[in-house]
């Protein structure tokens, strides 16, 4: 079984600063994988485990997503090689743009039997790519999965509804999103670390691709600190809690809350 | 017709304010849904000028239709597709997206239109900035979907569809006891922290529930890590955004990513220990002290 | 000059990082309270190929170099002091002469088990009467034909009784002083050779450091590491190394000192402000950063001096020197910033105190360090 993992090298927002005016101050942040990711990577290696499979990882993005400490970092969780497409231009580029390089490079690798996905990204969360990807190379595309189980071809998938979960058989390749506690990645082994700067890394030229167009172009015409309802910020004194209680509830009373 | 807003829906007609989004655009909206019969006719009766639905095998999951759902909207091109925030939603809105090769966006706070440009406030990067985006094309849009609209009045034709369903069906479906809960039609909510320390202590939150008529939800660990309710009470970044009009915090420390979901709630209020949680920074009242001790008092004095 | 660590050495940090918040972390106040060998951490450090980290693959070791060995006992020793001296006292100190000095039969019967973690193990130097005076040991190893025969006891030694294999000096000649001091390598429940009680400490509580007694153990002849004789050199050598983990271990302290004050700072409001806007509290915090930092420097660059093959036992032993008396002094500034509530169980501020007083102490005192250094100075 050939499996692909795509995976985001980027910035935790948590390390990063909105200015006033709007716009975010990034020079804090140091990049690193994207925190869902190793998720995605042991559901993957545990379906490999059982299975047997090449587990190769894909990434798309802007100049830093082929850093060599990016590739290790993958490659160290046990993936057998990696693929990415690194330029410049795809650095703001959209959910859509994104999905659409990746579905050529997974083309590219070709005799692809599941792509899994990270729940999100720890940047923009849009959790979309997973599935325009799917709508790309017309492939059915599940989120939320907790497992997955079964072999090419015969694919079986848990994932969760409101109220429980489902399975699914899925009977050709699929595109599958990991929930974000789908599993507890194991921890990297000293080994495995080490071992990684040994294994393949291919870069494929975007241009090369030939990735077709969008037919939107978006551009930021503002930016803006959103704006947050102001609370009143009161305490209420809680030595005696019946006083307390009768207190809030009186607040709320004539506050129109209750 | 030539469709100006398409809304997509799986098998949950939570639509309210896609409708009402889709409605302030101006021009013909129309709906694709890819779930049961009923939830194309509750669709048909929310205001949307048309209905086309998805009629797939029994055992088809929503997923099965996507490309269905994106032939469909592709046959009728509009400005702006719409779905709300739940998995299979995603799957069939990115399937649309795809097919049109329009541009996505997930944080939408507002849309309007404007000659040949669709304006889109979005917000990004865990809500610390809102940008305002102009796009030219077609734009596929992720928002909190809203609750069950109320009849409208008259009721839209529906188209149905036979669907070639993509490989994947339904085996098994396992429910896990958790009852079932809408938490954006709720007018009050309690959300559980792990303040709580023991499952049996929800007892106690249960009876302040009924005093004061609320639903309860928590925080991500609650759900996830401890597992005492279903994963959709569970409020944050990536869980419920819920606006009611009281939220009531009990033994919550106040984190960024679970108060982001709900910062448009009218009055928050917060019980913790800690008087030095982030909570009491964004609550209208803050009462510092021993949960065991507040809330079975807060319950009294309601009654 | 590069101050940047290598991809290697990040993503090892990162990995024990993760190992060490998700697994050690979680019970490193139990252990403590408890007295407890978390000997259920053992087996997964193997696992994850920490526990003979600087050894080469082809023994069972990791194959990593000696900074990144230092930074996994750093990002352990945050977490849990204990857990770091298991791994060092493990790796360093009884690991490392086999490695050295052993023969090939010796490499074949222990070195694998050892490096890979399968087998732990213990050095056993010290006695009731020879602490800094090394030399002064009175435990013997006389030869009767095929066999030596031990006598004597051995006390603070860590990871007994959970360790199976023990590197133990023992005189084989006493009138020679330090001359006269051989190595063996003796297994656990080899008859003669018995533990005993455990000894309560300020701090590691969790590690094990119980006396040894041998009572006419015999051990066969090959147990000799090393030459007669050879067995003082052994232990200063061995020791030069080991004492740049303590350093390492002494800056993992610190710093999870250092992480408990400045959250503290940020959280804490008197007089309507976060202490941490009090300047009294901000040169705290300055002073306390810019000597981790120094120390963490100073520990890396004798590691490094070590991974070139240069030498290393001054530039160790100024940082293990330096290291254990800043990590006693962050500790202690940390309970001042935490006021009262330092001073209780409910923050983890009293435990990193109590706990960095021993690297002070042992793998040479600080007095030994100054030797050392001093002697490099004024030969």
């Amino acid at each position: 079984m050939r499996i692909v993992v795509a995976y985001k090298w980027t910035c935790d927002p948590e390390e990063a600063t909105a200015r006033a005016d709007g716009t975010v101050d990034w020079s804090r942040a140091k990049p690193g994988l994207s925190t869902y990711d190793p998720v995605a990577m042991e559901l993957a290696r545990h379906l490999a485990e059982q299975a047997g499979a090449e587990l190769i990882g894909v990434t798309v993005g802007g100049k830093g997503v082929g850093a060599p400490i990016a590739s290790k970092a993958v490659l160290g969780r046990g993936l057998d090689r990696v693929v990415i497409v690194e330029d410049e231009s795809l650095r703001e580029a959209g959910r859509s743009e994104l999905a659409a390089v990746l579905a050529e490079a997974i083309r590219h690798i070709g005799d692809v039997d599941l792509v899994i996905t990270g729940d999100s990204s720890v940047d923009v969360a849009a959790k979309m790519v997973p599935t325009v990807l799917a709508g790309e190379l017309g492939w059915p595309a599940v989120a939320e999965v907790a497992a997955v189980t079964g072999q090419a071809g015969a694919l079986r998938v848990e994932r969760a509804i409101p109220g429980g979960v489902q399975v699914l058989e899925i009977s050709g390749p699929a595109v599958l999103a990991a929930s974000a506690d789908a599993a507890v990645p194991r921890v990297p082994g000293m080994k495995e670390l080490l071992a990684a700067a040994k294994k393949p890394v291919e870069l494929l030229e975007l241009a090369a691709l030939k990735v077709p167009q969008q037919n939107a172009v978006m551009t930021v015409v503002d930016r803006a600190r959103p704006e947050r309802k102001a609370r009143k910020g009161q305490l209420i004194d809680t030595a005696d809690p019946a006083a307390a209680a009768a207190e809030l509830v009186a607040a709320l009373r004539a506050a129109g809350a209750l | 017709m030539s469709v100006n807003a398409w809304i997509v829906v799986a098998d949950q007609p939570t639509v309210g304010n896609l409708v009402t989004v889709a409605r302030s655009l101006g021009g013909p909206v129309a709906a694709v849904v890819a779930g049961p019969r009923s939830v194309a006719e509750t669709v048909a009766n929310s205001g949307v000028d048309k209905v086309v639905w998805c009629h797939a095998p029994d055992d088809a999951p929503p997923e099965a239709s996507a490309q269905a759902v994106a032939d469909t909207v592709a046959a009728d091109p509009p400005r702006v597709v719409l779905a709300g925030r739940n998995p299979g939603e995603r799957v069939l809105l990115g399937a649309a997206a795809a097919r049109l090769k329009a541009a996505v966006l997930t944080g939408v706070r507002s849309v309007s239109l404007d000659g040949d440009t669709t304006t889109v406030v979005n917000a990004v990067f865990g809500d610390i900035s809102d940008e305002t985006v102009a796009v030219s094309g077609p734009v596929a849009l992720l928002l909190d979907g809203g609750s069950v609209p109320p009849h409208a009045g008259s009721s839209a034709p529906i188209e149905e569809i036979t669907v070639a369903p993509l490989g994947l069906k339904v085996i098994e479906t396992r429910t896990h006891g958790f009852e079932k809960v809408d938490l954006n039609s709720a007018h009050r909510v309690i959300g559980v922290g792990r303040g709580v320390k023991a499952q049996e202590d929800l007892a106690m939150v249960e009876e302040l529930a009924q005093a004061l008529e609320a639903e309860i939800a928590c925080s991500r660990p609650v759900a996830e890590g401890l597992n005492w309710m279903g994963k959709d009470r569970y409020i944050g970044s990536s869980g419920a955004h819920i606006a009611p009009q009281l939220y009531l915090a009990v033994g919550i420390s106040g984190q960024l990513q679970h108060m982001v979901g709900v910062t448009g709630a009218e009055t928050i209020v917060g019980i913790n220990t800690d008087a030095n949680a982030a909570l009491f920074s964004q609550t209208d009242y803050g009462l510092v002290g021993d949960l065991y001790q507040l809330v079975p008092a807060i319950t009294a004095a309601l009654k | 000059m590069d101050f940047e660590l290598t991809d290697e050495q990040q993503l090892i940090r990162e990995a024990v990082r993760e190992f060490a918040e998700s697994e050690v972390a979680p019970i490193a106040a139990e252990v403590d309270r408890d007295h407890r060998f978390p000997s259920e951490l053992v087996p997964r450090m193997a696992e994850l190929n920490i526990m003979g980290m600087p050894y080469p693959e082809k023994f069972g070791g990791a194959g990593a170099d000696n900074v990144s060995y230092m930074i996994a006992a750093e990002e352990l020793a945050r977490a849990c002091a204990t857990t770091s001296v298991i791994l060092l006292a493990h790796a360093s100190l009884a690991t490392y002469p086999v490695y050295k000095f052993g023969t090939d039969a010796q490499h074949e019967r222990y070195l694998h088990d050892m490096a890979s973690g399968r087998r732990l193990g213990a050095f056993a130097l010290t006695e009731p009467g020879a602490g800094t005076d090394a030399g002064a040991g009175t435990t013997t190893a006389t030869l009767k034909g095929d066999e030596y025969v031990l006598n004597g006891s051995k006390i603070f030694i860590t990871n007994a009784p959970f360790a199976e294999i023990y590197i133990v000096f023992a005189k084989t000649d006493p009138a020679q002083g330090t001359r006269g001091m051989s190595a063996f390598i003796v297994e656990k429940d080899t008859p003669g050779f018995s533990v005993g009680e455990a000894e309560h400490k300020l701090g590691i509580r969790g590690s094990s450091t119980p006396p040894l007694y041998f009572a006419d153990c015999h051990i066969p002849r090959d147990a000799l590491l090393g030459g007669e004789g050879d067995g003082f050199k052994i232990a200063m050598q061995t020791l030069d190394g080991g004492r740049i983990g303590i350093a390492a271990q002494a800056v993992g302290i610190a710093q999870a000192a250092l992480d408990a004050a400045t959250a503290y700072a940020k959280e804490r409001v008197q007089f309507g402000k976060p202490i941490g806007a009090l300047q009294a509290i901000q040169w705290m915090i300055a002073d306390m950063a810019t000597q981790l930092d120094a120390a963490r420097l100073l520990t890396y660059r004798a590691a490094w001096c070590e991974d070139q093959g240069r030498p290393y036992g001054t530039e160790g032993a100024m940082a293990k020197l330096f290291a254990s008396e800043t990590a006693t002094r962050v500790c202690d500034r940390a309970i001042q910033i935490h006021g009262g509530y330092g001073y209780t169980e409910s923050y983890p501020v009293e435990r990193n105190y109590r706990d960095a007083k021993i690297t002070e102490l042992y793998e040479g005192t600080s007095e030994v360090q100054r030797m050392v250094i001093a002697r490099s100075y004024l030969r």
